[in-house]
């Protein structure tokens, strides 16, 4: 019983998926793409591929006009640590950044035109990281200078994340001022929170470069990834090492978290859990032969298939006669008594104004 | 001047021509300084569409224009360029008969004031002779058939050319003295867009004075005539609007189109003033600023009627120039009206002030307004304010050059009746002032 206990107890996801949100443009919000880019790197090195990252950039700053070392993102001052590389996918470039489009991704609503690169196609066992940054308040959250998304729309989305079950267990993580408001309103089960700061403080960044002339990270997020760099696939590190990560006297700002909606104790939570890409493997000794025998048991049902008829194109106009299709007979002509009334008022006000006498000049 | 006039028609008719023909009419037309919801030709042609669907054209807020229009152009749309092109020579002939008559009517009344001694002894250099006065009548037709924006309102078919038609016959008919026409073409103008209500006033003024009827308040025959015309005028009006209803049996036009242009719920930005202001405004406000941008139109006329009750035909000048600058709609088309009349005061070019500079702000501005709307909205580093610098800018040089005018024409009537060289009392040169 201890076992089956134990069982229930561990994670029974079979998938991990990362959404990653950066959603502030222009060159000073440099820090929020090194943010997103660094959490991005850590959980690829910890095992999540490409395939099952959405990562959402709202700005190009390797490639910007502006950027001293093109081709480069920093997390790091003196240009310690490029997170930028030949090997980031991001999937939401620039103005794709939108509350639709995030909502869309999360929700699974939408076009069927969409790559599966842009895609969340989690699944009822997938555990889903999502962290978000950029510039916020209190309830909301600022999309590319131009809308918001509020924290009841997300909590909204999530919740219709569960009831079509999209998801195991989510992880939500968001660093940006009065982050602690976004998860505020969430109801669904099985999320757990983190926030960088609490409603009312602002979040801060660490540290400026001089030679790129911006900032390179928020506190927050470079306290997490200090301590993401120790973990390796194979650590026991759980959730309640997370929340230690950035105390007030290192961030400023006091980190939140939530808990309550999860239904694990956040101690039996290992960190690999959301940022990597664990497999449970199963090792077994005995031999599993794949004949034919196993297929020719489903042979019950082929004759009612044969009996449908096969389908075929509808019938369709020989091209000559759409070729030389008249257009539409227009069908709507001015009622009579209009057209009457207004030609008998033209002649009227003619009449009027030059005398009945020309009236001998017309018959 | 036959001669000269047929060609000045005939090099317009060949400039539309050409430019239809050429690849600049598309993108001309979907300009927004030239098509507004109003007057495009895009939405006249949707909304005869959806009468051969079997849809009311009024429904949805696509298509604002009158039922006739509807009538005109469900026989006329293949032959729409044709239409415009007559539409233009029309207007260029009836303003040509139109300043042809009042060139007449001036003259007349100058010899009457000089023989009543009315005029000060050396303001010789101020009258007005026929030797000057020959010319006017073509270039008034020359301004208006080759102005930019006149042919540009023609390559982009908007129905502007319409409503100028009619307002340029309604000046005929006013200026040549018949009530009857006049309250005609001034109740289609009215029903056609809903600003020249305000061209009531110049246009009675004008015809009690052809009629000798003096303007005083107490006089019963300035009473008599005035609720003659005015009947006129509400009983054509009401007549057009019951044969509108009659066209599609129903009254859906009435909201459509003066709803529309009273209440300016499309924002598009245009040349006018109303766009921007309106974009930025919260919901409770909107009616009051919609009210006063409305009572601004119409709120100049009397103030205008009492002073320039003896030159009527100025007055409807300006008035049509405050209507093309403060409607709530406006587009070039309807500034090139008011622009044709230009030529008529020419003999005012001593006494304008500032002609050259609101003469360059007028054509930098009409070039800035596709630049910078291009880098609003295509290349994105622009934001609206820009567009609506430019046209704050636009109109600021249009009531400037009307009020440049007006103070022109003024210090000209002074001047007559006072005399060129002013002195004061004791003898030094004393400044003409407008307070």
């Amino acid at each position: 019983f201890q076992d089956q206990a134990e069982q229930f107890l561990r994670s029974g996801h079979t998938n991990n998926w990362a959404v990653l949100v950066c959603t502030s443009r222009f060159w000073f919000n440099y820090r929020h793409v090194a943010n997103t880019l660094s959490v991005y790197r850590s959980v690829k090195r910890l095992g999540i591929p490409d395939s099952h990252i959405v990562l959402m950039l709202a700005d190009d700053m390797a490639c910007n006009p502006r950027n001293p070392k093109p081709a480069t993102v920093f997390s790091h001052k003196n240009m310690e640590l490029n997170v930028y590389g030949d090997d980031v996918e991001v999937d939401y470039r620039s103005y794709e950044v939108t509350v639709e489009n995030f909502l869309r991704v999360l929700t699974g609503r939408i076009p069927p035109s969409t790559p599966r690169s842009k895609r969340l196609l989690s699944d009822d066992r997938s555990n889903i990281l999502i962290y978000m940054t950029g510039h916020g308040g209190n309830g909301f959250l600022k999309f590319q200078d131009s809308e918001e998304i509020t924290n009841v729309e997300l909590a909204d989305a999530f919740e219709q994340m569960w009831q079509k079950r999209r998801y195991n267990e989510l992880l939500f993580i968001i660093d940006t001022c009065q982050g602690a408001s976004m998860y505020e309103r969430f109801y669904s089960p099985n999320i757990m929170a983190l926030a960088s700061s609490q409603v009312g403080e602002d979040s801060l960044s660490h540290q400026p470069d001089l030679g790129i002339g911006v900032h390179l990270m928020d506190r927050y997020t470079f306290y997490v990834l200090e301590f993401l760099e120790e973990i390796h696939p194979a650590s026991q590190t759980n959730m309640n090492d997370l929340f230690q990560v950035c105390p007030k006297s290192l961030c400023v700002s006091t980190p939140g978290h939530r808990t309550d909606l999860f239904q694990r104790d956040p101690q039996n939570v290992l960190i690999t859990d959301f940022f990597g890409s664990v497999r449970k493997v199963e090792i077994t000794t005995e031999a599993l032969s794949l004949d034919r025998d196993v297929a020719g048991s489903e042979s019950k049902f082929p004759e009612e298939e044969l009996a449908t008829e096969p389908l075929k194109y509808a019938e369709q106009l020989p091209v000559a006669q759409i070729i030389h299709q008249k257009p539409k007979q227009k069908d709507w002509h001015p009622p009579g008594g209009f057209i009457l009334g207004l030609w008998a008022l033209i002649i009227m006000v003619f009449f009027k104004t030059y005398g009945i006498k020309h009236m001998k000049h017309v018959f | 001047m036959a001669a000269p006039f047929v060609l000045v028609v005939l090099v317009a008719v060949t400039v539309r021509a050409a430019l239809y023909r050429s690849s600049l009419a598309v993108f001309i037309a979907e300009r927004v300084e030239v098509a507004s919801p109003l007057n495009a030709w895009k939405r006249v042609v949707e909304g005869l569409a959806l009468l051969d669907l079997g849809v009311s054209p009024y429904s949805g807020a696509v298509f604002h224009e009158t039922p006739l229009i509807i009538y005109l152009f469900h026989f006329l749309i293949e032959y729409a360029e044709l239409v415009f092109m007559i539409t233009d020579v029309l207007t260029a002939v009836a303003l040509y008969l139109a300043i042809q008559d009042f060139n007449k009517v001036v003259f007349k009344k100058q010899k009457l004031l000089i023989e009543l001694d009315k005029y000060a002894p050396d303001v010789a250099e101020l009258i007005q002779t026929p030797m000057e006065m020959h010319y006017i009548p073509l270039k008034v037709a020359l301004f208006y058939l080759l102005n930019p924006y006149t042919v540009i309102s023609c390559v982009a078919k908007s129905t502007c050319a319409i409503n100028n038609s009619v307002i340029a016959f309604f000046i005929l008919a006013t200026i040549k003295g018949s009530a009857f026409l006049s309250a005609v073409f001034l109740a289609l103008a009215t029903y056609q867009s809903l600003y020249p209500l305000t061209l009531f006033a110049p246009a009675l003024l004008y015809l009690l004075q052809r009629q000798f009827i003096p303007i005083k308040l107490k006089s019963k025959s300035f009473w008599l005539y005035t609720m003659q015309y005015a009947s006129l005028y509400l009983c054509s009006l009401v007549v057009i609007i019951c044969l509108s209803f009659f066209l599609l049996n129903s009254w859906d036009f009435i909201p459509s189109v003066y709803g529309f242009i009273l209440s300016v719920p499309d924002l598009t930005p245009n040349i006018g003033l109303f766009w921007y202001f309106f974009a930025e405004m919260f919901e409770h406000f909107s009616l009051f600023f919609v009210c006063v941008f409305q009572i601004n139109v119409f709120f100049y006329t009397i103030p205008l009627a009492i002073k320039l009750k003896e030159h009527p035909v100025f007055f409807m000048f300006v008035q049509l120039a405050i209507i093309s600058i403060f409607k709530s709609y406006p587009t070039v088309g309807d500034v090139a009206l008011y622009m044709a009349f230009l030529p008529v005061w020419s003999h005012l070019y001593r006494f304008l002030r500032n002609i050259f500079i609101l003469s360059c702000v007028l054509i930098f501005c009409s070039f800035l307004f596709p630049v910078l709307w291009h880098l609003w909205i295509y290349a994105g580093s622009a934001n609206s304010n820009f567009y609506y610098a430019i046209t704050l800018t636009f109109n600021i040089g249009q009531i400037l050059l009307i009020s440049d005018y007006f103070y022109a024409f003024l210090r000209r009537e002074y001047y007559l009746t006072h005399g060129l060289h002013l002195t004061r009392q004791d003898g030094t040169e004393a400044m003409l002032v407008l307070k």
